[in-house]
């Protein structure tokens, strides 16, 4: 107990010490260099917020500085010109969007054309746009009057500006403290923000806050100020090196059981043996709870991370089947590639056993064959329905219609491709196999009798790689042949990176965000660290770093997964009295909240990466499952953890869980006017980023508490942060 | 309006501030913009219509095999016959024997006997066993199936399905893209609402503008179904938690440290919605809160259902439908699913399995409607992702299963319908039941290796709109709910009563 008091009060010193620097200018131990993208200036005409439509290298040519209005037609093309901009190599269009909003309050997007920077006037750039929504969900807009127009990169807005459509003027207003950005008198270079007497905590806090957000399952205080000490690069390094899983949460050892439960063994009659012989053999408890271990307090946080993501989506599903052992299976796969090569994930996941009996390719034979598993590894796992471009947007046809990358009889050769393969069940060859059980710990091994030889044909694309596999080969080369046929599809790493990025990031990257990463993918075909590569490529660049986004649709709702462990790792999670770790006996939460890990409700994930929320055209995969229902189920979740625990209950939860409000409580105590309290979950729940409304709001809550009650009050305080919308889009 | 939902604020304690309010006011004239563009008497100013009228999905997600569902129960030899099918799946384990088969007469079939799988008939007493089935509504003339539906772009001959002549629907065979057409009412393009929701967003005004609640609702998630351009669906657990407490947010009391809580939790959903993503998920939140004040008093029903996770969900909507006046509702849409049909296996327990619990919880919601007195005025009918090859996938009773295939049948049950018979387009033999053969006149598949995967030739906008116009989609708005619907030459298959008038 003394050692225990003694950390809380080094804890509570060493914030004090924190507090105390925040509060000093920014001293010269940064090494990081800023994460933060020039904010993006359209120029207007000198004298109103109308968007300046005459190329700037004439107004210095002709020292002309007022040009007359100008209303564009519908579907007509404009140029807009936009400094302040700090541009990598072949950044251009697509790193761009450019959104409208009518007098009606509805918003477009427009589709960007072109981008190039104009000669004459160093760091102006012309974006050429076409008066076109792209979004599809409103009717277009009427002609009657201005727009107001932005444009987004990186996930920061730009300043808002008129352009006439169909005629001048109109009724939409201006934003508030809008004011004109002629090209003289606009900074047209990198400047930095001047450090405000609201920043809060050290200088990129915000930005390490979100990376951890992005990384991990949740920011820990001293996860923050390691990264502090080490820069995000160096973290990484050591997160690709680290083992897993975490030295104190082994993978649970679960040995094979049959597919029907033995009498001692069903969860009936009361003579199981051990009495936990079904829960730890029959369900997804032993591998929830060591999951969740991991999540709140293990070392390995990245390849945790990255390994979920893919967990969602090469799913399997604890629903489909009962046995644990071959989720363990399954995962050693996910999470020995995560930062590994995706064509080698591609072969061990198709001959992992849990696969096979969950998209039934160890029952698909020549003669009874199966398209299950052909068509999912071809539309969910690596390819998708249609032909993506290299930034993972849409290949259209002449007549504007996405290209179909396969069709029923591409699934019909690939299901003989896949015929042949079953459980591991011979002593010989299959070091796991139990007589009795079904084997799945070892790779499906093939009966080439039951392999369909004849010729298939695959995946065609422009120099496409095994597009024919010949007649009478043995099941293994088909098998490999036909795994680098989908390989090479030039879908694989748009659809892969897009994807991780949806996990990771944000719901909506830019096309340029996407082509970067999947360069990265493309790059290491080859490399065994391919995907530590990608990893590291969607984590570092500039669209997911910065301390602070603007664009109005950057950011995602968190899954409750995220939702549950962010909060538990950045206020503190224990056992239920305290003294130790919780059991991870917690998915109850997340499993209300329509996420219940690794038992998915189809092969479909939980939530779709296409999903558009509805009475909008945003796209946001976790809104599929945030729901009038679950919305109010996440702030009873917060009631559950804020204002009780998980209690002590033999034998599934041994040491219960909470959120530990000691540290929290403390500073309520310290500090009765709340506002300490404020700035630590501003600064770890919020990443600095909390608006001064929100702050005010919270405020009042909380010390309408009284203020003998700091526990009550520290309580409320994360309560309303947690149950905010603010805080459940991770931005 | 206003006023009831202010009188419903206050009454809670629910102080939402006035932005939130404002975003909301939005969002309802957004709906009123749109809802006067129609140009029918049904969206005058002042009509409000006399009766009430719900439509109830019931989706049987994964892909029901409507093959082993509905199956001919005679032996003409002009028409596929109980051989035909016993041929093509006995020998694997599939086939259901003819004695099994719970009969029915079928007027459009010239009276010939068709048969229903007999999980939809009595089973012997055990637990949610609680009522005879939906086999006895048959020859009480209150169920209807409509025969050989499916995804199509146009009508669609097999000649014109192998030259390409016609636009096949978008990823036949795929499941998230077939369940993406049914529920979206159109198979041309990927649709980012569902035909319900698109109905809501035209009717919520002039058919409920008291309404407290939406006009639809799931108990079971979100679903493109029950999204439109402007409707939230209220989208609630099952009937395992009750009408007061599906949307309460727990935890609070009348202390004034609760109350400012609560204050606070409401006030912050007005607030930093610059940001879409959080003006989305604020939106969700307070559609919720709203509802959840609404639903605090509400009517239990009176007949036994099933307590599987389909009859809780069909007793919620039960009791919803039943609280109808109070919330302030004349028309709704309700979606309700049933998972697990992706038979690739074991299809035979797990079909009959589901089959039984789906029969079971609609009987339940036909006779609680009865029993509230309005059976005529409710209908349920049935969708689900594709049918499954007529063809078997694996042998053996334990193994035996299908993969995805296309066209299918589906039911609809209640007072509404006209009588108890097949509806739907001909096939090429003549009668909107398909010729079972593999590689024959209705099957997609084609040579030695073909599947049975049946063309349809009912369309599910045909299939929609019949149900809609019943529900009181006027004519002219057809277009709007299903932007196809012109391809298809007949939009009523004669399966409902008129619209009320």
């Amino acid at each position: 107990m003394i050692s225990r008091r003694s950390c809380l009060f080094f804890k509570l010193l060493s914030i004090g010490v924190a507090v105390l620097l925040a509060a000093l200018p920014v001293l010269a131990q940064e090494t990081d260099p800023d994460p933060d993208s020039p904010v993006p200036v359209i120029l207007s005409e000198p004298d109103s917020t109308r968007a300046l439509t005459v190329s700037p290298a004439k107004l210095v040519r002709g020292g002309r500085q007022k040009t007359p209005a100008k209303a564009f037609a519908p579907d007509q093309r404009v140029v807009l010109y936009v400094t302040n901009l700090a541009l990598m190599k072949d950044e251009g269009a697509n790193a761009f969007r450019v959104y409208a909003e009518d007098a009606k309050g509805h918003r477009y997007r427009f589709p960007v054309l072109d981008f190039y920077p104009i000669n004459e006037v160093t760091g102006v750039y012309a974006l050429i746009f076409r008066l076109h929504d792209e979004a599809g969900f409103w009717e277009p807009p009427t002609p009657d009057g201005d727009l107001l127009i932005n444009l987004t990169w990186r996930g920061l807005a730009s300043n808002r500006v008129r352009v006439g459509y169909g005629q001048i003027g109109g009724t939409v207003k201006d934003d508030e403290g809008a004011v004109p950005t002629p090209l003289y008198g606009t900074p047209t270079g990198q400047t930095a923000a001047p450090p405000t007497k609201d920043t809060i905590g050290y200088r990129w806090s915000g930005d390490r806050i979100r990376f951890l957000e992005q990384a991990t399952f949740g920011p820990t205080v001293d996860l923050d100020n390691r990264l502090r000490r080490i820069g995000l690069r160096t973290w990484l390094a050591e997160q690709f090196e680290a083992p897993y899983p975490s030295a104190a949460f082994p993978y649970p050892d679960i040995d094979l059981r049959p597919t029907n439960p033995i009498s001692d063994c069903d969860n009936a009659n009361g003579d199981d043996v051990p009495a936990t012989c079904f829960r730890d053999h029959y369900t997804m408890y032993p591998v929830q709870t060591w999951f969740y271990k991991e999540a709140l307090y293990g070392t390995s946080q990245l390849r945790h991370r990255v390994a979920w993501a893919l967990a969602q989506l090469w799913v399997i599903s604890g629903v489909d089947t009962q046995q644990s052992s071959h989720m363990i299976a399954y995962h050693k796969i996910l999470s020995q590639h995560a930062f590994g090569n995706w064509r080698n994930l591609m072969f061990d996941m198709t001959l992992n056993p849990g696969m096979g009996n969950y998209l039934d390719m160890a029952r698909s034979t020549r003669t009874n064959p199966n398209e299950n598993y052909p068509r999912e590894i071809l539309q969910l796992f690596n390819v998708g329905l249609f032909m993506l471009n290299p930034d993972g947007t849409l290949q259209l046809d002449g007549q504007n219609n996405p290209i179909p990358t396969y069709d029923q009889t591409t699934i019909n050769n690939f299901t003989k491709v896949f015929t042949g393969w079953s459980f591991c069940q011979t002593p010989a060859s299959c070091p796991s196999f139990v007589s009795g059980t079904v084997n799945y710990k070892d790779p499906m091994l093939l009966v080439q009798a039951n392999h369909d030889t004849t010729a298939k044909t695959l995946l065609s694309y422009p120099n496409a790689v095994s597009q024919n596999i010949p007649a009478g080969q043995n099941g293994l080369t088909d098998l490999n042949q036909a795994l680098d046929n989908i390989y090479n599809h030039p879908n694989v790493a748009p659809f892969v990176s897009k994807f991780l990025i949806q996990q990771m990031v944000t719901s909506d990257p830019t096309p340029a965000y996407v082509g970067r990463v999947a360069a990265v993918f493309n790059a290491n075909r080859t490399s065994p660290t391919q995907m530590k590569e990608v990893v590291k490529a969607i984590l570092l660049d500039p669209e997911a770093r910065g301390n602070v986004k603007t664009d109005a649709n950057y950011g995602k709702l968190r899954e409750p997964v995220q939702l549950m462990t962010n909060v538990f790792r950045q206020v503190g999670v224990t056992s239920a009295d305290g003294l130790t770790q919780s059991d991870g006996n917690v998915n109850r939460f997340p499993q209300a909240l329509l996420q219940d890990a690794f038992r998915a409700p189809t092969v479909f994930n939980y939530y779709p990466p296409n999903y558009i929320v509805p009475g909008s055209s945003l796209l946001g995969p976790e809104f599929a499952i945030f729901t009038t229902g679950t919305s109010i189920g996440r702030a009873n979740f917060a009631n559950s953890m804020c204002f009780g625990q998980i209690a002590v209950a033999l034998p599934d939860s041994p040491n219960g869980t909470k959120i530990n409000f000691a540290e929290l409580q403390a500073l309520a105590a310290a500090d009765t006017t709340s506002n300490q309290l404020l700035d630590v979950l501003n600064q770890r729940m919020m990443h600095g980023a909390m608006s001064a409304q929100m702050r005010s709001t919270i405020l009042t809550a909380v010390n309408a508490v009284a203020s003998t009650s700091p526990l009550t009050r520290a309580q409320t305080a994360v309560y309303l942060v947690l149950t905010s919308s603010q805080y459940q889009v991770q931005r | 309006m206003k006023q009831n939902r202010r009188e419903f604020l206050i009454k809670t304690g629910c102080a939402l501030s006035m932005t939130a309010l404002a975003t909301q006011m939005r969002h309802f004239g957004l709906v009123s913009a749109y809802a006067q563009k129609a140009d029918d008497a049904k969206t005058e100013p002042g009509f409000v219509p006399s009766d009430y009228r719900a439509l109830v999905c019931v989706f049987m997600s994964g892909g029901n095999d409507g093959n082993n569902v509905v199956i001919p129960n005679h032996s003409d030899g002009t028409l596929s016959n109980y051989g035909v099918y016993s041929a093509a799946r006995n020998t694997q384990g599939l086939a259901i024997p003819q004695a099994n088969l719970l009969p029915i007469t079928v007027p459009r079939m010239g009276n010939l006997t068709y048969g229903l799988h007999p999980a939809l008939g009595p089973q012997t007493p055990a637990t949610n066993i609680v009522n005879n089935g939906i086999h006895e509504l048959w020859a009480a003339g209150k169920m209807a199936i409509v025969t050989n539906v499916g995804t199509l772009t146009a009508p669609m001959t097999r000649a014109q399905y192998q030259n390409g002549s016609v636009a096949k629907p978008f990823q036949l065979f795929s499941h998230s893209d077939q369940v993406s057409q049914y529920q979206g009412g159109r198979s041309d393009v990927e649709s980012l609402t569902g035909w319900g929701g698109r109905i809501s967003d035209l009717r919520t005004l002039p058919d409920n503008p008291s309404g407290l609640v939406p006009m639809i609702t799931s108990i079971s998630g979100a679903q493109l179904f029950t999204s439109g351009q402007t409707t939230l669906p209220l989208a609630i657990a099952n009937a395992g938690t009750s009408l007061a407490g599906v949307l309460n947010p727990q935890g609070y009391n009348a202390t004034a440290a609760s109350q400012a809580r609560l204050a606070a939790f409401n006030s912050l959903r007005g607030i930093d919605l610059s940001s879409s993503v959080v003006a989305a998920a604020s939106h969700v939140t307070d559609s919720a809160m709203q509802a959840n004040a609404a639903l605090q008093t509400f009517n239990e029903v009176t007949v036994t259902f099933p307590t599987t996770s389909i009859g809780l969900q069909l007793k919620q909507v039960a009791r919803l439908i039943k609280t109808r006046t109070s919330l302030g509702v004349n028309r709704q849409i309700f979606y309700v699913q049933l998972g697990g049909f992706d038979t690739h296996n074991g299809q035979i327990a797990t079909q009959n399995t589901l089959l039984v619990q789906l029969s079971q919880a609609m009987r339940a919601f036909y006779d609680e409607m009865l029993a509230q007195g309005i059976a005529d005025k409710v209908t349920q009918f049935t969708m689900a992702d594709f049918s499954r090859t007529f063809n078997p996938a694996g042998t053996g009773t334990g193994v035996v299963g299908t993969d995805h295939a296309w066209a299918n049948h589906h039911f609809v049950v209640g007072g509404g319908i006209t009588a108890s018979d097949f509806y739907g387009v001909n096939t090429t033999n003549g009668t909107p039941f398909p010729t079972l053969t593999m590689n024959g006149p209705d099957d997609a598949d084609s040579g030695s290796t073909a599947r049975g995967r049946w063309i349809p030739t009912t369309s599910i906008e045909q299939y929609a709109a019949t149900l809609s116009r019943w529900y009181g989609l006027p004519d002219a708005n057809l277009v709007n709910v299903f932007p196809k619907i012109a391809n298809f030459p007949n939009t009523n298959l004669g399966f409902m009563q008129p619209p009320a008038p």
